[in-house]
C-alpha cells in the first residue's frame, strides 16, 4: 500500500490546493474538525481555528509566515480528555515536536488527533507580519511560499523571525501526515506522506493517487538544514559569548520586566499556575529591608534572573526551538538563541531530543542504573585526575 | 511508637544485630542493644561497599513505617530508635531466668571519655604522645592512645585505649570540655600478686606491671601466694601453672575459695596444654604463654584492671536474647601456610585491602602498595585462606568470600582500569546466591577479571625488589611462577573472639567449630529456650544470609515474648498535637553556655540583641548545661510557661537530644519538626584556638549567629504536623501452602493475627510431599507433620485449599484479595499484608538424552525412586551425575544453590547402600557452602569420583543401540587433559530450581519478579524478603534457591517484617511525608513516574494525584521533578528552603 500519495496542483494555486486536501480529509478521511490556521473575517491575521464546516476551508492559510502563537498548546487542550470526535491538526513542524512534548507530559492525548505537518516555510514576528502583510497585500502568501521553494528572498524585505533561521527541523518527523513541498514540483502537485500507521489508514480513506518522493528533496532539504546549522552554530557561539557568567546573564536579561509574557507564549510552559506566581516566592516586606539593608542597593524585583534560570531548568529538556519565547517579549529580549543553546547542551546530555519521538520517556521521568558516572562515581578517569 | 509490649536483649550490634533490634523496636517491643565495641556496623563499619550492589546501602535497612521514631540518616553513622537503648563497649556476662523473663547481667567498659561531654574536637588526640598501628584501618595507619574509634560516627566520642596509654595526662589538660577521666591514682591501689617459682620471672614481670602503675607482690610457691591472700586481698593473680608445690589448678581453686572475687591469669610455656583450657573451665580468665610476651601480658592485665575497677554492671528484665556476636577472621599469622603474610608487606588480607581502597582509609581511597607506595599492577586473590581446610580444622566453607573477592577485583578494576590485571585464585567458584553468577560474569566479561581455577602453595619474596613471587599448580599439573604486586588473602570466617565468652555467660552450645550450636530446621533456636541465634554467630554466611537470620531470630524472640503473655494489644493514646498551622509563629530561643567556663565565651549580649530583632522570636533565655537533668528542667519549665509554637535550642550535637526533643514536646503537645537544635559549641570550640586580637571572639559570635538564624529561618515556615494515622487491617494473607507458606503463616498467627493461608494444591506440604530427608539424613517427617497439624488447627489461621488469587488491588494496610475456588463462590479478603511463598520445582530440560531414554532421570526421580522400597541400587554398576544441566548459563543463568548438596546426600546414600558402586559427579563448581562443605570431604572419602567440566565443553552422553544397553557418557577431564568415556547405567542430572511464582500474581500486590522469574526484593542485602512496595514479602524458593532451613529462616523473616506493620491498629505516618497542591497541579504525572515507592497515583475518577502517607518515604524526589511545588514534601516547602538559604547567604556575607 502506497505510504505517498500526490494531490495535483491546479492553476498553480498551491494554498488552493492545500484548502482542497483539508476539505477531501473532511469529507472522506472522516474528520470531525480540522484545526488551522485561518484569516479571521474581521481583520487579516491568522490564528488557529476549529473548522467542521468544509466551505469554512476557504479561509484556511497554512503557508503565510504569520505564527501568532504556537497551536500545540491549543492542540493539547482539546484533546486533554476524550472529546468524542477526530480532529486533523495542521501544524508547523515545531508546534508538532511541542505536542509530542505535551502529550509526554499528560497534557494532551494523540489517540483523537491526526497531526498533519506541512514543511515548514518559516515565519516572522508577530508585530513584523502585521507591517510586512500591509505591505504585500493579503494575497501574499503565495507568493510567499513560491520564493521560500525556490530557494529566492520572499517579496517586500521580508525578515524571518530568528528562530526560524537557525531551525534545522523544517519537515515535520513526528507527524502522522507530512505534506512534502520541499524538493517536490509545487508546479505540478504537492505530496503526501504517511508518516505514522495512524496517517497511513487516514490517508487509504482519501483516495488519492500514489506518488514517489523525488530524490531532489532529500539533497534540497539536506542543502537547507546545514545552512540552518552553520547560521544556528554562530548564533550558539555568539550566544554562549555573551552569557557566559553570571554578570553577562544578567546583562542578556537586563530589559526583563518581569511581565512573563515568555512563559504564557512558550508551548511546554505547562503548569496551569506558574511557581513564580504561587506562595514560594512571597516575601515578607521584612524581607525587602534585610535585603536592601545588606547588600546598600536592591534591583526590583528581585528574582529575575532566578524566574529565567527556573525556566530554563523546567523547560529546556522540553525546548522545541520555535521562537515563541522571544516573540512574545516586549522589550527584545533575545530568549530563543538562549533557550536553545541550554536545550541543545541539557537534551545532549540525556542522549534526548524534544518532540523526536512520543514513545521516548522525557529525562528525569525515568530512572537508569548507570548514568553520569562523571558524577556519582568515582570512574578511572577520576582516580587518574587525582593521580596528577 | 514506644507501645513497649516487651522487652528483648540483642547481643552485638553488628549488621545482624542492628536488623533484629530495629525488627523487635518497630514491632513495639523495648530492646536493650548491646554492643562490646564502640560502635555500631560490626565488620561493615570498615566496608564501604558490598556485592552485588557495588555500594553501601544500610540506611535501606531503616524504619520504612512510622519513620519518625528512628533517626533517618547513614547507618554506618549511627542508630537512634525510640525503642532501643544502645549500649556501646557493654556484654553480658550472665544471664538467668526463664524464657519471657529473664535478668541478664550487662558490664559496661568505660571508655575514658564522658561521651556526652565529649564535642569531638581532637585537641586531645593531637596532643597525645602515644602512637600505635590503628586496628579501624587494619594496622595500615596509625592513631594515638586516645582516638576516635571509627572515623565516621555519630555522635563521635573519643575513646582511649587503656593499654597503649601511659597516663601521661596530656589530653586531660587540652580537652575544653573535661570530659577526659584518667584515674591515675587508682592503678596503685590495684594489687596484683605474682606466683611464680622462678625469680628472673618473678621480677620481670613485677618491674613491668610497676612500670605500668600497679602495685605487684609476688611469691614463690602456692603456700606463700595463698598465706599472702589470707592476709591482704589482691583483686589479680598471675599464677604459673607448675609450681613446685601444687599445680595450678589446685592453687586456684584454693585462691578461689578464700577470695571468692580474685581474678586468675595462669602461666603455661604449653599452648596446646588441656590443663589451660580446664583451668578455663575453673574458672581461670585467660592464660599467658610462656616466654611471656610483656605486651600481651600487659594488655590482658589492663583489661582485668579496667573491667575490675572501672565496668558498671546494670541489669535488665527482658523476655527473651538474641545473639548476634558476628564473627571473626581466620589469623594469617597463626596459622602453618599462611603464604609469607607478615612476612612480604605486600601480601595483604581482604579488609587491609577494603581499608586500602576505602575514603576514610589511610590512602584516601588511593590504591598504592602500603609498604613502599609503588603503584599496583598486577593483584592475585587467594581463596579459601582458612576455609576448606581440613588441617586447621575447617572442613567448611566460609560462603562470603569468592564474592568478596570478585567485588574487590571489580573495585580494584574501576579505580585502575586497564593498568592492573587482577587474578582470582580459586579452587571452586562458589557463587551460589541469587544473581551472584551474572556478577561473576560481569566481573570477567565487563571488567577483565581473570579466575583461574588453582590453589596457590608459596609466596616467596624477590630478593631484589621484595615483590611476592607467587607459585601455583594448574588443574592439568603445569608449574607456574609469577612475579605479582600485591597478594591478597581471603580470610575465612572464624567464630568472633568472644563467642566463648557469650556461651559462657548465657549457656549456650557451641558447634565443634565453636559457633553458636543449632538444630536443623530450627536455624535460630540455641540449646538455652528464649536464647535466639541471629546474624553469622551461628556461622558463616554473607549479609544478606545474615540479615535474614536476624529477622528470623527477631520473629522467635517475639514469639517467646508474646507466648510470655507481654504483649499490650492495645495502642498508646497519645495526645493530640496542638494545630499551630494558623496561629503566627512565636520563638522560643534557648542558648546554652556548656558550663561556667564557656558562659564567658558565649556572647550572650550580642547574640539575643541579634535575635530579638526578628520579630517572631519572643523569649530568649541562657541555660548554664542544657545537657544536665537541672538545665533540661529550666527549659521546660520556660516552654512550659510561655507556650511558644517553635523552640530553637542553641547547644551542641543535635542528635545527642533526639529523645530529650521529642520528651518536651510531648509536654508541651508540640510536633517535634517545630522544635530545633542547632550546633553553636563547635564555632565555639574551633574559635577558641584563634587568638583574641585576630578577632576570634567575634567570628565565633557571628558564626554562632549565623547558624541559629539559618535554623530560625526555617523554623517560622516549618509546616504543622501532616501526620495521619492510617487504619491498618490487623490480618495477613500467605500465598502458599509449603514449608515456608506454613512457617510464615505460624509465625503471624503466634502473635494473634489472623491469618488466611491460601494453597493452589489440595493438600499443604509442597516440596516437603516428596523430599523426605536432607544431607546427612536428616528426616524432614517430623518438621512437616508438625508444621501441617499446627497449621491446621491453630485458631488463627484459615486454610483456602485448591484455591488461588484472582486478583487483588490495594497498598499496605488495605489490600483486597480477590480468591478463586473450583465450585465455590469468589470470595474477597481484606488483610494488612501479604507474603507469597509460592515456592518452586524442580526444572524440566531435554539435555543429555533426557526423556529420550528411561536410564537418564532428574535428581527428583531419584530422590522417589530410593524412596520406593523396590529401586535396588546394588542393580546398579555405575551412576554418573551431572550436575549445573541447563543453569548457570543463559538463559536461567544463576546456581540453584541445593543440587550439589543434593547430590552429596544420593551419592552418599547409594554408596552406603552399595558401597562397590562407582559413582562420577561431573560438575562445574561444587557449590557446598557453610558446614555442608564437609559432606563434599566426605563424598571424597566414600570414593566419589568429581570430574570437572568447563561450560563450552559440556560433557555428552550417547545413545545406546538399545535400551538394556549402558548409557556412555563421554567427558573432558581437565586432570588428565583427555576425554573420559563412562559406561554408565544411571544418568541423574542436577537441573536446578525455577520459581513458581506467576508474575501477575507478584504484580497484583505491587511486587516484581526478576529476570529469571523470581520475586524481586527491594533489595538483596538489606531487605532480602521485602518489596519495594511496602507490605508485600516473599520467602521460600519463590525468593531464590534455598535449602529447608534457609527457606524456614526466610518464612520467619518475613513473618516478621509483617509484624512490624500489623502489630499496630494504625500506621504513623511521618512528618516528613510527600502531598499534593491540587489546585497548581497539572497532572502531567512525572512526580508519579519519579515516585521510587509506588506511593502516588492518578485517580482517574477524582483527576487527583493521590499519595499513600504510609508508602511516601519523604525522599522528595517528585518535589525535585514537579515544575510548580504542587508536590510538597511537609516540612520542607519551597518557601522555607528558600529562606533558609537565604539566611545562610545573608550570614555568610
Amino acid at each position: 500500500m502506497a505510504k505517498i500519495a500526490r494531490v495535483a496542483v491546479k492553476d498553480r494555486d498551491l494554498l488552493k490546493t492545500l484548502r482542497g486536501f483539508l476539505k477531501t480529509l473532511l469529507s472522506k478521511g472522516k474528520m470531525d474538525a480540522v484545526l488551522v490556521p485561518c484569516r479571521l473575517p474581521m481583520k487579516p491575521v491568522l490564528m488557529p481555528t476549529l473548522l467542521s464546516d468544509p466551505a469554512e476551508l476557504d479561509h484556511a492559510d497554512p503557508l503565510s509566515p504569520a505564527f501568532p502563537l504556537n497551536a500545540a498548546r491549543i492542540a493539547a487542550r482539546l484533546t486533554r480528555r476524550p472529546g468524542g470526535g477526530k480532529i486533523a491538526a495542521v501544524m508547523r513542524p515545531c508546534e508538532i515536536r511541542a505536542f509530542v512534548e505535551l502529550v509526554k507530559l499528560k497534557q494532551g492525548r494523540p489517540e483523537n488527533l491526526v497531526m498533519i505537518g506541512i514543511d515548514c516555510l518559516g515565519a516572522c514576528r508577530n508585530r513584523d507580519y502585521a507591517r510586512w502583510s500591509a505591505r504585500a497585500g493579503d494575497n501574499a502568501a503565495e507568493a510567499y511560499a513560491r520564493a521560500v521553494l525556490a530557494g529566492e528572498t520572499p517579496p517586500e524585505k521580508f525578515e524571518p523571525a530568528d528562530a526560524c533561521r537557525i531551525c534545522e527541523f523544517p519537515t515535520a518527523e513526528a507527524a502522522d501526515l507530512s505534506v512534502a513541498l520541499y524538493g517536490v514540483e509545487v508546479e505540478k502537485h504537492v505530496l503526501i506522506e504517511a508518516v505514522t500507521d495512524k496517517g497511513k489508514a487516514v490517508l487509504e480513506r482519501l483516495g488519492l493517487p500514489a506518488a514517489e518522493m523525488p530524490p531532489a528533496r532529500a539533497k534540497t532539504l539536506q542543502q537547507l538544514v546545514e545552512q540552518r546549522r552553520a547560521e544556528r552554530d554562530r548564533v550558539f557561539e555568539e550566544t554562549r559569548s555573551a552569557v557566559d557568567n553570571l554578570e553577562k546573564l544578567s546583562r542578556y536579561l537586563a530589559d526583563c520586566v518581569n511581565c512573563y509574557n515568555c512563559r504564557v507564549a512558550c508551548p511546554v510552559c505547562y503548569c496551569r499556575e506558574c511557581v513564580f506566581t504561587t506562595d514560594v516566592f512571597d516575601h515578607e516586606p521584612a524581607q525587602y529591608l534585610k535585603w536592601a539593608e545588606k547588600k546598600g542597593a536592591l534591583k526590583l524585583p528581585t528574582d529575575t534572573l532566578f524566574y529565567h534560570l527556573t525556566r530554563l531548568t523546567h523547560m529546556s529538556t522540553a525546548c522545541v526551538g520555535c521562537g515563541q519565547c522571544s516573540n512574545a517579549c516586549p522589550n527584545d529580549i533575545p530568549l530563543t538563541p538562549l533557550f536553545r543553546l541550554v536545550a541543545r547542551d541539557t537534551q545532549a546530555a540525556f542522549n534526548y531530543q524534544a518532540g523526536r519521538d512520543i514513545t521516548e520517556k522525557p529525562p528525569l521521568a525515568e530512572f537508569r542504573d548507570v548514568e553520569f558516572e562523571e558524577v556519582v562515581g568515582l570512574g578511572a578517569d577520576e582516580t587518574a585526575e587525582m593521580e596528577k | 511508637m514506644a507501645i513497649n509490649r516487651g522487652s528483648a536483649l540483642v547481643v552485638g550490634a553488628g549488621i545482624g544485630g542492628i536488623r533484629a533490634a530495629l525488627d523487635l523496636a518497630e514491632a513495639g517491643h523495648h530492646v536493650f542493644l548491646v554492643e562490646r565495641t564502640a560502635h555500631i556496623g560490626g565488620i561493615l563499619a570498615q566496608l564501604d561497599r558490598q556485592f552485588p550492589g557495588n555500594h553501601c546501602g544500610m540506611c535501606r535497612m531503616l524504619p520504612m513505617v512510622d519513620r519518625d521514631a528512628a533517626s533517618q540518616f547513614c547507618l554506618r553513622k549511627g542508630l537512634f530508635h525510640e525503642n532501643i537503648a544502645l549500649l556501646l563497649n557493654t556484654e553480658i556476662t550472665d544471664l538467668e531466668g526463664e524464657p519471657g523473663s529473664f535478668s541478664a547481667t550487662l558490664l559496661e567498659m568505660p571508655t575514658g571519655v564522658d561521651p556526652d561531654r565529649c564535642v569531638g574536637c581532637g585537641l586531645c588526640a593531637a596532643a597525645c604522645p602515644v602512637e600505635v598501628p590503628d586496628e579501624f584501618n587494619q594496622g595500615l595507619g596509625r592513631r594515638k592512645a586516645i582516638y576516635l574509634p571509627i572515623p565516621h560516627s555519630v555522635p563521635n566520642p573519643y575513646k582511649i585505649d587503656p593499654v597503649a596509654c601511659t597516663l601521661c595526662g596530656e589530653c586531660t589538660k587540652v580537652c575544653p570540655t573535661g570530659a577526659i577521666q584518667l584515674p591515675l591514682e587508682k592503678r596503685h591501689a590495684f594489687r596484683i600478686l605474682v606466683v611464680d617459682d622462678q625469680k628472673i620471672i618473678r621480677d620481670s614481670l613485677k618491674k613491668r606491671l610497676e612500670e605500668e602503675g600497679f602495685s605487684v607482690a609476688s611469691a614463690d610457691s602456692g603456700e606463700t601466694a595463698l598465706a599472702m591472700l589470707s592476709e591482704s586481698t589482691c583483686p589479680l593473680m598471675l599464677s604459673d601453672i607448675k609450681l613446685p608445690d601444687m599445680d595450678g589448678l589446685a592453687l586456684l581453686k584454693a585462691a578461689r575459695e578464700r577470695r571468692p572475687d580474685i581474678t586468675v591469669l595462669l602461666m603455661t610455656a604449653d599452648t596446646a596444654s588441656e590443663t589451660a583450657e580446664e583451668a578455663m573451665k575453673f574458672g581461670a580468665e585467660d592464660y599467658l604463654v610462656k616466654p611471656i610476651d610483656p605486651e600481651d601480658m600487659i594488655a590482658k592485665v589492663v583489661a582485668v584492671y579496667q573491667r575490675m575497677t572501672h565496668s558498671r554492671k546494670r541489669q535488665v528484665e527482658v523476655g527473651a536474647v538474641v545473639l548476634c556476636g558476628g564473627t571473626d577472621y581466620f589469623r594469617p599469622q597463626a596459622g602453618a601456610n599462611t603464604y609469607a603474610y607478615g612476612v612480604n608487606p605486600h601480601v595483604v588480607t581482604g579488609l587491609e585491602l577494603e581499608r586500602m581502597l576505602s575514603g576514610t582509609g589511610p590512602f584516601q581511597g588511593r590504591l598504592v602498595r602500603p609498604h613502599d607506595g609503588k603503584p599496583v599492577r598486577r593483584i592475585v586473590w587467594f581463596q579459601c585462606v582458612g576455609s576448606r581446610d581440613i588441617q586447621l580444622n575447617a572442613d567448611f566453607c566460609s560462603t562470603y568470600c569468592c564474592m568478596a573477592a570478585i567485588k574487590e577485583a571489580i573495585l580494584v578494576k574501576e579505580q585502575l582500569g586497564h593498568t592492573v590485571e587482577t587474578t582470582i585464585f580459586c579452587m571452586d567458584l562458589r557463587v551460589s546466591g541469587k544473581s551472584f553468577q551474572r556478577y561473576q560474569e560481569q566481573a570477567v566479561n565487563a571488567n577483565g577479571v581473570r579466575f583461574e581455577k588453582a590453589r596457590p602453595h608459596s609466596v616467596e619474596s624477590d630478593p631484589e625488589t621484595g615483590d611476592p613471587i607467587i607459585r601455583y599448580v594448574l588443574l592439568n599439573g603445569e608449574c607456574r611462577r609469577e612475579r605479582v604486586d600485591l597478594v591478597v588473602l581471603s580470610l575465612a570466617q572464624r567464630p568472633a573472639v568472644n563467642t566463648p565468652q557469650i556461651a559462657a555467660a548465657t549457656g549456650i552450645y557451641l558447634n565443634p567449630w565453636g559457633f553458636a550450636h543449632t538444630e536443623p530446621f530450627l536455624p535460630t533456636a540455641t540449646s538455652r529456650p528464649g536464647v535466639l541465634v541471629g546474624g553469622a554467630f551461628a556461622g558463616l554466611k554473607d549479609i544478606s544470609e545474615s540479615v535474614v537470620h536476624a529477622s528470623a531470630a527477631a520473629l522467635e524472640a517475639s514469639r517467646i515474648i508474646h507466648t510470655g503473655g507481654k504483649t499490650a494489644p492495645a495502642e498508646d493514646h497519645e495526645a493530640p498535637l496542638r494545630d499551630v498551622s494558623r496561629e503566627p509563629p512565636e520563638v522560643l530561643v534557648a542558648l546554652c553556655a556548656c558550663g561556667d567556663d564557656t558562659m564567658q565565651r558565649l556572647n550572650v549580649d550580642f547574640l539575643t540583641r541579634s535575635l530579638r530583632r526578628d520579630p517572631r522570636v519572643k523569649r530568649i533565655i541562657t541555660i548554664g548545661n542544657i545537657c544536665t537533668a537541672a538545665g533540661w528542667k529550666e527549659l521546660t519549665q520556660a516552654a512550659e510557661a510561655g507556650l511558644p509554637n517553635r523552640v530553637l535550642l542553641g547547644a551542641c550535637h543535635p542528635c545527642l537530644y533526639t529523645r530529650q526533643v521529642r520528651e518536651l514536646c510531648r509536654r508541651i503537645h508540640l510536633a517535634p519538626s517545630l522544635m530545633e537544635v542547632v550546633d553553636i559549641m563547635t564555632p565555639a570550640l574551633i574559635g577558641m584556638d584563634r587568638p583574641a586580637a585576630a578577632g576570634g571572639g567575634d567570628a565565633v559570635a557571628a558564626q554562632q549567629l549565623g547558624a541559629l538564624q539559618a535554623a530560625l529561618a526555617g523554623l517560622i515556615l516549618q509546616d504543622g504536623p501532616m501526620v495521619s494515622p492510617l487504619p491498618i487491617t490487623q490480618r495477613a494473607l500467605v500465598v502458599g501452602g509449603g514449608i515456608a507458606g506454613m512457617s510464615a503463616a505460624l509465625g503471624i498467627a503466634d502473635h494473634g493475627f489472623a491469618v488466611d493461608l491460601i494453597e493452589s494444591g489440595h493438600q499443604l506440604g509442597g516440596n516437603l510431599n516428596w523430599l523426605h530427608d536432607t544431607l546427612g539424613d536428616i528426616s524432614t517427617g517430623g518438621l512437616l507433620e508438625k508444621a501441617i497439624e499446627n497449621t491446621n488447627q491453630h485458631p488463627d489461621i484459615t486454610v483456602h485449599r485448591n484455591t488461588t488469587v484472582k486478583d487483588a488491588v490495594g497498598e499496605v494496610g488495605r489490600f483486597c484479595t480477590t480468591l478463586q475456588t473450583p465450585g465455590a463462590a469468589e470470595k474477597t479478603i481484606e488483610h494488612g499484608v501479604v507474603i507469597l511463598a509460592t515456592g518452586g520445582t524442580e526444572a524440566g530440560t531435554d539435555s543429555y538424552q533426557y526423556g529420550r531414554h528411561p536410564a537418564v532421570i532428574t535428581q527428583q526421580e531419584l530422590a522417589l525412586r530410593m524412596s520406593d522400597k523396590t529401586f535396588d541400587p546394588c542393580s546398579l554398576n555405575s551412576v554418573v551425575m551431572i550436575q549445573c544441566v541447563d543453569s548457570r548459563e543463559e538463559p536461567r543463568n544463576y546456581c540453584s544453590r541445593v543440587c550439589c548438596p543434593t547430590a552429596l546426600k544420593h551419592a552418599l546414600k547409594l554408596l552406603k547402600r552399595h558401597p562397590g558402586l562407582n559413582l562420577y559427579i561431573l560438575y562445574r563448581d561444587i557449590m557446598t557452602t557453610g558446614f555442608s562443605e564437609s559432606f563434599y570431604t566426605a563424598a571424597r572419602q566414600a570414593g566419589v569420583v568429581f570430574l570437572a567440566y568447563e561450560p563450552h565443553r559440556k560433557p555428552t552422553v550417547q545413545p545406546p543401540a538399545s535400551d538394556k544397553a549402558p548409557l556412555t557418557v563421554r567427558t573432558m577431564d581437565p586432570v588428565l587433559g583427555r576425554t573420559l568415556e563412562i559406561e554408565t547405567d544411571l544418568i541423574v542430572l542436577s537441573t536446578g530450581i525455577e520459581p513458581s511464582l506467576p508474575p501477575a500474581l507478584a504484580a497484583a500486590y505491587g511486587a516484581a519478579t526478576d529476570a529469571d522469574g523470581f520475586f524481586a526484593e527491594a533489595d538483596f542485602k538489606w531487605r532480602p524478603v521485602d518489596a519495594l512496595k511496602e507490605g508485600v514479602f516473599a520467602c521460600g524458593l519463590s525468593l531464590s534457591p534455598r535449602s529447608i532451613p534457609e527457606a524456614i529462616a526466610t518464612a520467619d523473616a518475613a513473618a516478621q517484617r509483617a509484624l512490624r506493620i500489623l502489630s499496630h491498629a494504625r500506621i504513623k505516618t511521618a512528618g516528613a511525608t510527600a502531598f499534593v497542591r491540587h489546585s497548581l497541579c497539572s497532572r502531567c504525572l512525572r512526580c508519579v513516574d519519579t515516585c521510587p515507592f509506588d506511593a502516588r497515583f492518578l485517580s482517574e475518577t477524582l483527576d487527583k494525584i493521590i499519595v499513600n502517607p504510609a508508602a511516601c518515604q519523604g525522599c522528595g524526589d517528585c518535589m525535585t521533578v514537579c515544575p510548580n511545588q504542587a508536590a510538597v514534601l511537609a516540612g520542607h516547602s519551597g518557601r522555607k528552603m528558600l529562606n533558609v538559604i537565604d539566611a545562610v547567604l545573608m550570614a555568610g556575607g
